[in-house]
């Protein structure tokens, strides 16, 4: 919210170094956690079809049954291995969010630069379009725009992707307005640099921090939409597993298996505290100050 | 804690029986006793005691009314609610034959007259006295093609009402029409409005035995007790009150706690184990009154080829689909559910239902598809969890048999369209809405009707048989015809039915007394329950 | 995540809100275009959702879009939709064929309590944790960040789902459906939303948490709070009087921008609670084609962001121009 300061990116005062180390390291602590987590999901479900002990289409009759030596989660409704869903269901969601947040951020920089760098009309015109877009709670759009859509992995990534790029557009446009009044941007512009080789030289490198902490919030945040729009029965079509539709199914049958609700729940909470310990890490050690 | 008897699965024709002797003035004792009659023969031991009245019923109801006009609502979640409001001229008894209930009997001069005679000094709940002019003005408005009635599929026979006097009327058909009783007994198909009905979907007036009193959507829609009902001493309850909820969850858990007496849930597996923890609980699983369908799209290519459907069928594994899907609670399927005339049980033959796999790549390899078939999109009620289950699970028996389909879980209103319209690329799956007659589920297939033509049917034979069938009065005779419809449609391979099964499983508190399910979907005996202190 | 614009210096704050209401209106017209075209792109219409699966002949379905209106083109029940909402009037539901004001009026009541009860926790739960935080900055503080951290990661509706959950193993007897309504029961009704709150409250509160932190560190750096320190006075007096106060402003804004989230959130938690709030309503809605409905909570939602939001610009613009008079 607050906008970020110049002085924000200037070194800070000697006074207080020892603090600020220490929290350094402990960002970097934090970010070391957060991508072995990421490295350790990204593994895991890469290597669903190896580590997947059943096909997790594969139906049987054992419905619902607890967890056994055979099914190690026990098994859905028509009798498929909660396990091995799980473990294929991540591939989905992760993909979803890694692509969704990829094009979330490059339309929120082209369009952040352009406000932005352009100002004038041009900044106008996108500022307020956005505006509009921003004006639906983030939610409730992505619900209305699956719904009409169609709830496809294609048609999942380019609603979160529409839905997540204002805010990414603003994070880039607010340091990108005050960047480039700086002087040695100005200096840039006045031995006649050109302006494509100033954004990329001069201006996106000073904007690069808060960028990236937004990013990496973004990706938390799109692990929750994308498995809560499952949840509510927006996810990819089955019989390929997610994880908040195979939530959503469990909780139907909780009085006759309550512990698959277990394996999905976990999953999800283990990706979400994955990319915000990253984002958590990255806000410390980049020392961006808090802007949510 | 005695449990009542789920009501058996009788076949439809004994009323046909006791009704369609021409000329026959059928009169029924209007005492209290005989109203009761029903009700009681159902009863378990321990129900000698007396109603008590007053209280409120307390029922989960899993989805909100879409209006209240009988002649114009189309949504089937209005009909629990219609069913306390409106009466009409004839009602099911808990065994599931036809009885007169606005009128006192009717004559049947030949087989495409009736005329009812009415009940004397049934009021509406405005005060105004039941006459012929209500009962013509409410078929009237169904039989006006401008007015677009959801009732008038039903209606089509139908030729004219003519007022005799206030309290006889006549019907006219243009055709001997065997549903025809069937349709007037069920609500709110026969229900009567009064002449002048103002906006009943707001204010809905009736003459049944409970009056609207208020509706929150989503919170709660309440009834008072009619204190003019026609039917003495009845009803006992006060008041009844639906909750609404969502889900399985949520309304198991409110029956659970006692915050509802009286629910009905769609899923056999989740009920069956409230009922073994909660022996207090009792339940009655309803017939199997509905089947769940694989449509085709037999107008283009790979469906108008016989070959190709009679290799999805064989492909398909049925049993397996009802012990996976239905945890056994269901029957493998035919077009006509085992509640209807005709319907089959699920046992015997059928032609093209018994799985072999390598019978089905046979067939396929001579349809010119030796390498097996892609056939695409497999549409389904993303809503409905059984059919999204069963969907998967025949997708994994027919990638067996070299057939491979992508399911793609579809939005209600979206799939009812294309349904509809038959604009459906190759495969869709919908459950039809419950019908009292099998002629309903039947119609789909005629090719004279915009479905059947929508889905490409064009069987002149079976456009023969279905017509035949429709004018046959005599029961027996009907239910054969029926029989027959069904093998053709199954050798033909027209329509993949899969099971059967209840719609709905109800549940309730043996602290309500004097309910009995009934299998026409609908809570009519509410009329008579009562709540013990 | 809104980021507040501050204005230009200079430009008086009353100029700003003239230009922001004006601006405010612009959006919300832009809105209601969107959700219309968006709502009647989507296949399917309200004919077919009420028709159901039965054997209906196609001039029921007629019969039917005449009633509503349906038949006509798109920019014609836009036009006439509008100049009805101009004046008040948001149209009828088409399932209820009510007023559409009427029906969601008892909704939004309840969206807006838990909404409220849900920022109320997250205040003190945040105000708390971030308090706390803040004094044990450097030595403890990285419990606060943990809890922090965990509350963060698990989603609301993971959280609720849990909770039903556990209730059903361990309290069967507990209901936790038991939505009473306000007028019936006020005490109840307050108990019944407190457990759905807290699942919504979780998150946001990490949000209040780090900036009640971030802000009583600004504030107790800032001069006047050194000056009362040196004058001798009492640390709680210091805490209660300088601290709190000044550092209360950002933390309710921040509060304030997490309305958007919290709406959103309401979604899945009345699905999950069954609290017959505008979340779930709107789900029914666009399921049955509800149009006016639909238009009308999207407006509705729509108009509550923008106007937090304008709010927490005002606010900026006032402590702005505080900051320069002084």
């Amino acid at each position: 919210m607050s906008e970020t300061r110049p002085e924000a990116f200037e070194a800070e005062a000697p006074a207080a170094a020892p603090r600020a180390l220490r929290r350094r390291a402990g960002g970097w602590l934090v970010l070391g956690l957060g991508l072995a987590m990421l490295v350790t999901i990204v593994l895991v479900t890469t290597l669903a079809p190896l580590l997947a002990p059943f096909d997790p289409s594969a139906t049987s009759m054992n419905s619902l049954d607890g967890p056994s030596a055979r099914h190690w989660l026990g098994t859905d409704l028509i009798g498929r291995d909660v396990l091995s869903r799980l473990l294929w269901g991540g591939r989905t969601t992760l993909l979803i969010t890694l692509v969704a947040v990829a094009i979330a951020l490059a339309a929120g920089l082209v369009l952040g630069l352009l406000s932005g760098y352009l100002g004038g009309w041009v900044d106008q015109v996108v500022m307020r379009v956005l505006d509009v877009v921003f004006a639906f709670p983030v939610f409730l759009l992505a619900i209305a725009v699956v719904a009409a859509l169609g709830p496809t992995v294609p048609n999942l990534i380019m609603t979160i992707a529409i839905v997540y790029t204002p805010a990414m557009a603003r994070v880039v446009r607010g340091p990108v307005l005050s960047v480039k009044r700086w002087d040695h941007v100005e200096a840039a512009r006045s031995v006649g640099m050109s302006e494509v080789r100033i954004v990329t030289r001069h201006v996106l490198p000073m904007v690069a921090s808060p960028i990236v902490v937004e990013t990496s919030l973004t990706l938390a945040q799109t692990i929750f939409t994308v498995t809560a729009l499952s949840f509510l029965g927006l996810g990819p079509p089955p019989p390929d597993p997610n994880w908040g539709g195979m939530l959503a199914e469990a909780r139907q049958f909780m009085e006759l298996a309550p512990l698959t609700v277990l394996g999905p729940a976990a999953a999800i909470v283990f990706a979400t505290l994955t990319f915000i310990l990253i984002a958590n890490g990255l806000r410390e050690v980049l020392d961006v100050g808090s802007r949510r | 804690m005695q449990r009542n008897t789920p009501t058996p699965g009788l076949p439809l024709d004994a009323e046909y029986r006791a009704l369609t002797r021409r000329g026959v003035l059928l009169r029924l004792g209007l005492t209290t006793g005989a109203a009761l009659l029903a009700p009681g023969m159902l009863a378990g031991p321990g129900r000698a005691d007396t109603p008590r009245r007053g209280g409120a019923l307390r029922i989960g109801a899993d989805a909100d009314p879409i209006g209240l006009d009988p002649t114009k609502l189309a949504a089937f979640s209005s009909f629990d609610f219609t069913a306390l409001i409106y009466t009409g001229l004839l009602r099911w008894n808990a065994e599931m034959k036809i009885e007169p209930d606005l009128a006192t009997g009717f004559e049947q001069p030949d087989d495409t007259t009736y005329i009812f005679t009415l009940r004397q000094g049934v009021k509406f709940h405005n005060g105004q006295v039941l006459t012929a002019h209500d009962v013509k003005f409410t078929f009237d408005r169904i039989i006006n093609p401008d007015f677009g009635s959801p009732r008038r599929v039903q209606f089509i026979d139908l030729r004219e009402v003519t007022v005799i006097d206030d309290h006889t009327v006549r019907f006219d058909l243009k055709q001997p029409s065997a549903p025809f009783l069937a349709y007037m007994a069920t609500n709110p198909n026969g229900a009567i409005i009064p002449r002048e009905p103002g906006d009943l979907d707001a204010a809905p007036v009736g003459t049944g035995p409970f009056v609207f009193e208020s509706y929150q959507p989503n919170v709660e829609f309440t009834l008072t007790a009619n204190r003019d009902y026609y039917e003495e001493g009845l009803p006992y309850l006060d008041r009844v009150v639906f909750r609404f909820y969502r889900d399985n969850a949520t309304i198991l858990s409110a029956l659970r706690t006692k915050a509802i007496d009286m629910t009905w849930v769609r899923d056999p597996r989740v009920a069956s184990p409230v009922t073994r923890a909660m022996p207090d609980i009792v339940s009655a699983p309803g017939q199997t009154s509905r089947t769940f369908p694989v449509w085709m799209n037999l107008k283009a290519p790979p469906f108008n080829d016989v070959r190709v459907r009679r290799a999805l069928s064989l492909a398909t594994n049925r049993t397996e689909c009802v012990q996976t899907v239905l945890a056994g609670f269901g029957k493998v399927g035919a077009m006509i559910p085992e509640s209807h005339v005709g319907g089959w049980d699920g046992t015997g033959e059928m032609p093209y239902y018994a799985h072999d796999p390598a019978a089905a790549k046979a067939l396929l390899a001579e349809a010119g598809y030796p390498g097996g078939i892609d056939l695409g999109d497999y549409i389904v009620v993303a809503a409905n969890p059984l059919d999204v289950a069963c969907a998967q699970i025949m997708q994994q028996q027919w990638a067996a048999a070299g057939i491979t389909v992508r399911i793609n879980p579809m939005e209600t209103a979206p799939l009812l369209a294309m349904w509809r319209e038959g604009s459906f690329p190759t495969l869709l799956s919908v459950a039809l809405a419950w019908n009292p007659d099998a002629d309903a589920i039947l119609s789909y297939l005629n090719s004279g009707g915009d479905f059947g033509r929508n889905l490409g049917m064009a069987d002149a034979e079976l456009d023969a048989m279905l017509n035949s069938a429709r004018s046959e009065l005599d029961p027996a005779a009907r239910s054969d015809k029926h029989m027959a419809i069904q093998r053709h449609i199954a050798e033909q391979a027209y329509c993949l039915q899969i099971y059967q099964y209840p719609l709905r499983w109800e549940l309730w508190w043996n602290s309500v007394q004097g309910y009995v399910p009934l299998s026409a979907n609908i809570r009519s005996f509410v009329r008579t329950t009562w709540l013990t202190a | 995540m809104a980021t507040a614009r501050t204005p230009r210096s200079g430009s008086p704050i009353l100029r700003l809100v003239a230009v922001r209401l004006v601006w405010t209106a612009a959006i919300l017209l832009g809105v209601s275009v969107v959700a219309f075209v968006l709502m009647r792109a989507l296949p399917g219409d309200f004919a077919i959702a009420a028709a159901g699966a039965q054997f209906v002949q196609a001039e029921v379905l007629e019969a039917i879009r005449r009633e509503f209106g349906l038949d006509q083109p798109v920019w014609v029940q836009y036009l006439r939709w509008l100049g009805e909402a101009l004046q008040g009037d948001l149209g009828r539901s088409f399932v209820t064929r009510r007023p559409v004001t009427s029906e969601i009026g008892p909704r939004f009541v309840v969206t807006a309590q838990l909404t409220l009860i849900a920022a109320l926790m997250a205040l003190a739960i945040g105000g708390t944790t971030g308090l706390l935080s803040a004094r044990l900055r450097g030595q403890t503080d990285w419990v606060v960040r943990l809890v922090n951290g965990l509350s963060l990661a698990v989603p609301n509706f993971v959280v609720a789902t849990l909770i039903v959950l556990m209730a059903g193993l361990y309290f069967p007897f507990l209901n936790l459906f038991n939505y009473t309504p306000f007028l019936a029961d006020p005490l109840a009704n307050i108990g019944s939303l407190l457990l759905p709150a807290l699942c919504l409250a979780l998150a946001v509160s990490v949000t209040v948490s780090e900036n009640t932190r971030a802000a009583v560190l600004e504030v107790s750096s800032q001069d006047f709070v050194m000056v009362a320190r040196a004058k001798g006075l009492r640390p709680r007096r210091v805490l209660g009087s300088y601290l709190l106060r000044n550092a209360l402003t950002p933390v309710i804004t921040v509060t304030g921008l997490q309305v958007a989230s919290l709406l959103g959130g309401s979604i899945l938690i009345e699905t999950i609670f069954a609290i017959p709030g505008m979340g779930q309503y709107l789900f029914d809605s666009i399921t049955s084609r509800d149009y006016p409905v639909i238009q009308a909570i999207v407006l509705l939602a729509a108009a509550v962001v923008v106007f937090v939001n304008l709010l927490v610009d005002i606010a900026y613009a006032r402590a702005d121009a505080r900051v320069r008079y002084e």
